[in-house]
């Protein structure tokens, strides 16, 4: 028997489209609302990028997380965070271990080798060991006494980080937020929500999570799908709007607008242009196109790029906040016309 | 199948199209308006300006239609120029794109094809398409499947044309300005020639005989001849000598012919001639005649008015005044440029001396009284340049004193006066009883101040010791009050 035909780009389109709606029904089965937030954290798992969640204790974050591994039958780890925790503690370690007479050192492997990583409340961590995630984040490797280990594809870390209680707290730099693709803020669910998360949570029934994928062959599909979404074309003048937005966002750019001169003291990095078409793209995708559009560039604008925005003091004693800045942004900049 | 990068190019074609035709539009109906005032310039002085009397000169208007005719031709040349250059720049092929996109509601496909799809890309881009090229380009394809350029970006000139009228109306309000700015009150002799032109028409009107036909264009000649400023002012005499001429033989021609001298004064045009006719006339005008003329004979109907033959004559008759006029102007024009030391201050109004009064007899500057009959001659000389009746044969047509003196034509210009004398002064009286206008002069209002004579007090006391005003210190307002305030003595540790 030969190997199986190469799937036509619209088949692949089609089975994209497929895999994200049901793994969003699956995951909205468990959690309740929070319809964007499960969106944006799929999108981040298909473009490639980690996501740092923020919202406060409670809210489902940890659930969310698993149970999205679980849909796509990806292997899940979760790493609470504490000040005390060493990096060695998540990479791993080598250990003395004897076999057959023979004393060795064995590499025990972290929480950290997983496809899924939920690291909750990151910002408890001592930069020590956030820095060796954010590492891990950004290499997709590890390396321990010389030897490095690569971590299997896909990877994917969702950090939360609890914006109450901060004594004692780490809050992650600027560099190291760079390195999410997406900030996404939990708010508290609304009274519809809160009484369906009552009844799915403390009645006898339980939802079992069916997994998309056969595990095995979940990576793989994960990646092919990775593949298609950097296949999404984009047009030139499209281009040079998402290179006039970062210039607007950044207080030193030739197109900065008054809000970011007045508030901001650094603006987006390229990361943040990478994260706008790369979330434009899998918009592009889950709408049937493929080329993306102003519209899809719209949409993740405040998700891609809030958490890359660094406000001066003016605008914490103001109590402005990013988001409202780039609202302001995406208001006064205007579409290239070709 | 439908190929979307041929359909966007129709369409980036058209879209230059619409974009050049629309800007050409703009200086269009600016351009076609100055045409328009220039090929109308005459009916429409005649209609404004020359009924306030006055007149643009034929060499400035022939300037004002040239001007015309030039902004007229650079108005659509920039037009042309400025077309081209919208077509330049509409014939962009990714913007067409983009517009088309907008038109289908294709969310950047189209655009983002006609980026990939660009014939004037590099081949690099090209080479770099995606695997998923293939479906952007049959969405495309669907998109642009129903969708016709020519229906999609219409012409739509309405705005244009509502603008350029707008410029139009703008621009027609210039030149008319402008032209108005090179108006000027007639001169005499431009006024003589258009009434020359005006009585040419009257008997054209009135008469259509072949000899009043040659009258009037003799007429028009002597119009023409009048106003060329190019033209000897020998050669201008000599031309309206002839059209006199004319008009003498005319009348001639009338008074043997007794056919015009019916019951009711009929003219009967067909009959003029000679020859005899009878006329006959109601009180209504209605008249008949009939008249054999020296060449065969005439017969014809005048069923005109019974003021015909009069009304010719007398425009004949006002027609040679006007002629006398033009000529005697044009002499004492001539006579002017040649002697200017005659009448050194003639054009300043200066009255003469008394006793040079210039119309004695034998000055050389003096029109001619032989051939300008009915010029006003002023003066105690006077009298013996008044036309004879029977003298000249042209003065003989002069009859217009029954209408007044005024009647002929202009005020003259005050070039030959006299003056009264002031009191105490010595010189020949004057003598107005003859002299058709009289200029009164009134002296200006005296001043206020010139009563009296002014006297410098020459005994006011004088300084005798040098003094010099030297100016004082400035005083500033604002300077701190020279005073010290002394500190208190609790708080000098504190400060110290």
């Amino acid at each position: 028997m030969g190997a199986a035909a190469k799937p036509s780009p619209d088949q692949r389109v089609a089975e994209f489209r497929k895999v994200f709606s049901l793994a969003e029904n699956e995951v909205g089965r468990v959690i309740v609302g929070y319809q964007e937030v499960i969106r944006k954290l799929l999108t981040a798992l298909f473009c490639g990028g980690h996501v740092l969640v923020e919202g406060v204790p409670g809210l489902g974050k940890t659930l969310m997380c698993k149970t999205a591994a679980d849909a796509l039958g990806l292997s899940f780890k979760r790493i609470q965070f504490t000040p005390d925790l060493m990096p060695s503690d998540i990479i791993g370690t080598q250990i003395l271990t004897e076999a057959e007479g023979r004393r060795e050192f064995q590499f025990k492997q972290g929480p950290i080798f997983a496809h899924v990583v939920l690291g909750d409340e990151i910002n408890r961590a001592t930069p020590k060991t956030q820095s060796a995630v954010l590492e891990a984040m950004e290499e997709h490797q590890v390396t321990v006494f010389g030897i490095t280990y690569r971590l299997d594809p896909p990877y994917f870390v969702l950090a939360t980080q609890n914006p109450i209680e901060l004594e004692g707290t780490y809050p992650l730099p600027e560099a190291q937020m760079d390195r999410f693709l997406f900030k996404v803020v939990m708010g508290s669910p609304k009274p519809d929500e809160l009484r369906e998360i009552l009844n799915r949570t403390t009645g006898a029934q339980s939802h079992k999570i069916e997994p998309i994928f056969d595990p095995k062959r979940a990576p793989a599909l994960i990646e092919e799908m990775k593949e298609l979404v950097r296949e999404v074309m984009v047009a030139e003048p499209i281009e040079r709007f998402i290179i006039g937005m970062i210039g607007a966002c950044t207080p030193s750019g030739p197109g900065a607008v008054p809000e970011v001169s007045q508030y901001l003291r650094f603006g987006p990095s390229p990361r943040g242009a990478q994260a706008l078409i790369l979330c434009a793209k899998v918009n592009a995708l889950l709408d049937g196109r493929v080329s993306i559009s102003y519209e899809d560039v719209d949409d993740a604008i405040i998700p891609s790029l809030r958490h890359r925005l660094l406000r001066n003091f003016q605008a914490e004693a103001e109590n402005v906040t990013t988001e409202s800045i780039l609202e302001q942004v995406t208001r006064r900049i205007k579409r290239p016309r070709a | 199948m439908l190929n979307p990068v041929e359909t966007l190019g129709l369409a980036r074609r058209r879209i230059a199209e619409v974009a050049a035709v629309r800007t050409f539009v703009y200086p269009l109906a600016p351009a076609l308006v100055t045409v328009l005032l220039a090929l109308a310039l005459d009916p429409i002085g005649s209609a404004s300006w020359g009924r306030l009397g006055y007149v643009l000169a034929p060499d400035r208007a022939d300037t004002v239609r040239h001007i015309m005719f030039t902004a007229a031709l650079i108005e659509v040349l920039a037009g042309a120029a400025f077309a081209y250059r919208a077509w330049r720049r509409a014939g962009d092929f990714i913007a067409a794109a983009e517009q088309v996109d907008g038109l289908v509601h294709a969310r950047q496909q189209v655009l983002t094809l006609a980026t990939l799809a660009d014939p004037s890309a590099p081949e690099s881009v090209k080479a770099g398409q995606s695997p998923l090229f293939p479906i952007l380009r049959s969405r495309v394809t669907a998109f642009l499947e129903p969708f016709d350029p020519r229906r999609e970006f219409p012409l739509g000139l309405a705005r244009p044309l509502a603008r350029s009228s707008l410029i139009a109306l703008g621009a027609g309000a210039v030149m008319i300005l402008a032209t108005l700015g090179l108006v000027r009150p007639p001169s005499f002799a431009q006024a003589e020639a258009a009434k020359l032109r005006q009585f040419a028409r009257e008997i054209e009107k009135s008469s259509p005989s072949p000899g009043d036909r040659a009258l009037a264009s003799a007429a028009r000649d002597a119009a023409d001849a009048l106003e060329s400023p190019n033209l000897p002012a020998e050669k201008k005499v000599k031309r309206l000598e002839e059209v006199m001429r004319e008009i003498e033989q005319q009348k001639k021609q009338s008074r043997t012919s007794p056919s015009n001298t019916g019951s009711a004064n009929g003219a009967s045009k067909a009959g003029s001639g000679q020859g005899q006719g009878k006329g006959e006339a109601k009180g209504s005008g209605e008249g008949e005649g009939s008249g054999e003329g020296e060449g065969g004979k005439g017969k014809g109907g005048a069923s005109g008015s019974n003021s015909n033959g009069k009304g010719s004559e007398q425009e004949r008759i006002e027609l040679q005044n006007e002629l006398a006029k033009a000529k005697a102007q044009v002499e004492t024009e001539e006579a002017t440029s040649k002697n200017p030391e005659s009448n050194p201050s003639g054009d300043k109004g200066t009255a003469p001396q008394p006793g040079q009064n210039p119309n004695e007899k034998g000055l050389g500057n003096q029109p001619n009284p032989i051939g300008a009959g009915n010029i006003s001659k002023q003066g105690a000389a006077g009298e013996k340049n008044i036309p004879a009746s029977g003298g000249n044969e042209q003065q003989k047509a002069d009859n217009g004193s029954k209408q007044g003196d005024t009647r002929l034509g202009e005020f003259p210009a005050p070039v030959k006066y006299q003056r009264f004398l002031k009191p105490g002064e010595k010189g020949d009286a004057i003598s107005i009883n003859d002299a058709r206008y009289v200029i009164f002069r009134l002296p200006g209002t005296t001043p206020v101040g010139s009563r009296g004579t002014t006297v410098i007090d020459t005994r006011r006391p004088k300084a005798t010791t040098p003094y010099v005003n030297a100016p004082l210190a400035p005083t500033r307002e604002d300077a701190p009050p020279d005073e010290r305030q002394f500190v208190p003595p609790r708080y000098r540790d504190l400060i110290q």
